[in-house]
């Protein structure tokens, strides 16, 4: 069953809920889409897939020209197969040209997929897109190599299925002040085509690093939980000058279990954008520098004058952080007590 | 329960951790060329390597690695068989050079069917070079079977296999039947220490090599990647170095400069 008016054409953006309202991510995706409808005059959609969306949907419909809800019980969690088989449907009957989904777990769950369903190609973690006016094909630029190169690629075949990087565009700015039409469309779901079946969710702390005004980030310099203990004592003094403080890390981190992944910032962790970026005991690998891009002023603290982490940092002490970030942290209080 | 049969996708890559300066860019050509940095196996599917050594521990279990290239490093990928795995398959030729994430999933799908059947099959999340991170769940849709991505633990229970699958704020437990595909993420841990010994031990052990004849593909039916434009990433910024006697007189003069600087 399907009531979509069949029309050919168009920007789909794969909407994702965060909490109660829509993740910052897809206020990205809408201010992309809308930048190259500017220029192929095309319509903007955005899709939500879930169950007892209403709100989440009225809040998109603020950014988008109209917003599809697929309202289902069976969608109510996310499970890769059946979104997959519901978004493939949504597509089929509304033919865009292009959709575009976040670079987050979710999406890259399901774009292969669907991209497999509709037999065209995909291109993932973009950076900038555009259309080639005499063709109407796609180019998508994206960082490879761990972000040591930048590459572009020309997609022919629509509709060209694009997950953009977080970060790498300005989200939609004000919601209009006309609400795009609110559509219920009711795939067809097949529940038996569900193999992979979900026995428990474990939540680990939220976090929102996306949000931090500053970061302070530990790499494989800090070794053990002696270390950790500073970096967070940091976090903590930082947290009386600026809002929102969070501790990040790269990958050795993670893989050292001293933070848990969600905290992990880098090619395949966050890509943040804070006022400040502490990188502590970071030698700085691309892989990792290309999740901070967007810093507006990196501080780097390595014991080592030839980590590269000193070439992508607006500031850098040359010291073991085990004496640098004591001298600071305690400097940092006396600050704070002469406000 | 019979043998459970394990397969392994590894790539080889220019080493993802080499400096930035040793990826030289041929804008004419289109090409990236690495100077002075060895291949490595692709480090997330090291990581898949290093689940599928963890199963065998605990079940009867085969598994068998296969790489996909024009041109093959035999002693890079024989680290796989000095870790543990039993068989190295190399899928080598010519026209499998640079290839889309598609077709490369093709070829891949192509090889495993043609083995004498698969229980698991393990991919990274991602390659290490051209950062794609579609290739294994293509090939899950190409053999029609359960695809899970991100895996950060993979155990194997009642011809079923659990997967921990990373999510937003934390990981999902699931569960599907077995034939199944899982991209796995580095949360699953690092490839075990292989010693020289054990690479020097497996360097004589036969390696299976095909072809595209061999496969059965016919070369016009594989795709390239697309590539209109190359650049390099700059990503340097000008570092004011803080200055200072000691580390500790460098962490005062920081919190000093971020005062001045207006920075808190």
């Amino acid at each position: 069953m399907n009531n979509a008016t069949r029309e050919d054409g168009g920007i789909l953006v794969l909407a994702e809920k965060e909490g109660q309202g829509i993740a910052p991510m897809t206020l990205e995706l809408l201010g992309m889409g809308r930048r190259i409808a500017e220029e192929t005059k095309e319509t903007v959609y955005a899709a939500m897939l879930g169950h007892e969306i209403a709100n989440s949907t009225k809040e998109i419909s603020q950014f988008a020209d109209r917003v599809y809800s697929l309202d289902h019980s069976l969608l109510a969690n996310f499970q890769a197969e059946l979104y997959a088989g519901a978004l493939e449907e949504l597509c089929r009957n509304l033919n865009p040209d292009i959709v575009l989904m976040g670079h987050t777990l979710t999406s890259l769950d399901l774009a292969p997929r669907l991209a497999f369903k509709m037999g065209v190609q995909i291109m993932t973690d973009c950076i900038q897109l555009s259309i080639v006016p005499e063709t109407g094909n796609l180019l998508c630029s994206k960082p490879v190599y761990g972000g040591k190169v930048v590459t572009t690629f020309e997609l022919k075949k629509k509709p060209f299925i694009v997950t953009l990087r977080p970060k790498a565009v300005e989200p939609f700015g004000q919601p209009r002040p006309v609400q795009g039409e609110i559509i219920d469309f009711d795939p067809v779901i097949n529940e038996s085509t569900a193999k992979v079946q979900l026995i428990e969710t474990i939540r680990e702390e939220s976090v929102s690093l996306n949000k931090a005004e500053a970061i302070v980030a530990g790499g494989r310099g800090i070794r053990d939980a002696e270390g950790l203990k500073l970096l967070k004592e940091l976090v903590r003094v930082l947290g009386r000058h600026l809002n929102r403080v969070e501790l990040g890390g790269s990958r050795p981190l993670v893989d050292a279990r001293l933070i848990p992944s969600s905290r992990q910032i880098g090619l395949t962790g966050e890509k943040v954008a804070p006022a400040i970026y502490i990188a502590v005991g970071i030698s700085g690998s691309l892989q990792h520098v290309t999740g901070i891009l967007g810093a507006k002023k990196i501080i780097a603290i390595n014991s080592n004058p030839k980590a590269p982490i000193f070439g992508a940092a607006d500031y850098g002490v040359i010291g073991g952080f085990e004496d640098v970030l004591p001298a600071l942290i305690r400097k940092l209080e006396e600050f704070g007590c002469r406000n | 329960m019979s043998k459970l049969n394990v397969i392994v996708c590894a790539k080889q890559v220019p080493d993802p951790e080499g400096p930035a300066d040793a990826f030289q860019v041929d804008s004419e050509a289109k090409k990236i060329i690495p100077v002075g940095i060895p291949p490595v196996i692709n480090p997330f599917d090291e990581n898949a390597l290093e689940v599928a050594l963890r199963i065998k521990e605990h079940h009867a279990a085969t598994v068998k690695v296969i790489s996909m290239g024009g041109q093959l490093a035999r002693p890079v990928l024989r680290k796989a068989l000095a870790a543990g795995a039993d068989d190295l398959i190399l899928l080598e030729d010519p026209h499998f050079k640079d290839l889309n994430s598609f077709s490369t999933a093709y070829v891949l799908a192509s090889a495993i069917k043609k083995m004498e059947g698969y229980d698991l099959i393990l991919t990274g999340r991602q390659a290490g070079d051209w950062d794609f991170g579609v290739t294994g769940l293509l090939i899950s849709e190409i053999l029609q079977i359960p695809g899970i991505s991100f895996a950060q633990k993979v155990e194997i229970e009642d011809h079923h296999v659990l997967v921990e699958k990373l999510s937003l704020n934390g990981y999902e437990v699931v569960k599907a039947p077995l034939p199944v595909l899982v991209t796995v993420s580095g949360e699953a841990g690092e490839l075990r220490y292989v010693s020289v010994r054990a690479l020097q031990g497996v360097g004589k052990k036969p390696i299976e090599t095909y072809t595209a004849k061999d496969l059965e593909i016919a070369p016009a039916s594989l795709e390239g990647r697309k590539i209109v434009d190359l650049v390099s990433t700059n990503v340097r910024r000008e570092c004011k170095f803080i200055e200072g006697v000691s580390p500790l007189e460098k962490g005062e003069n920081l919190a000093a400069c971020m005062k001045n600087e207006m920075l808190i």
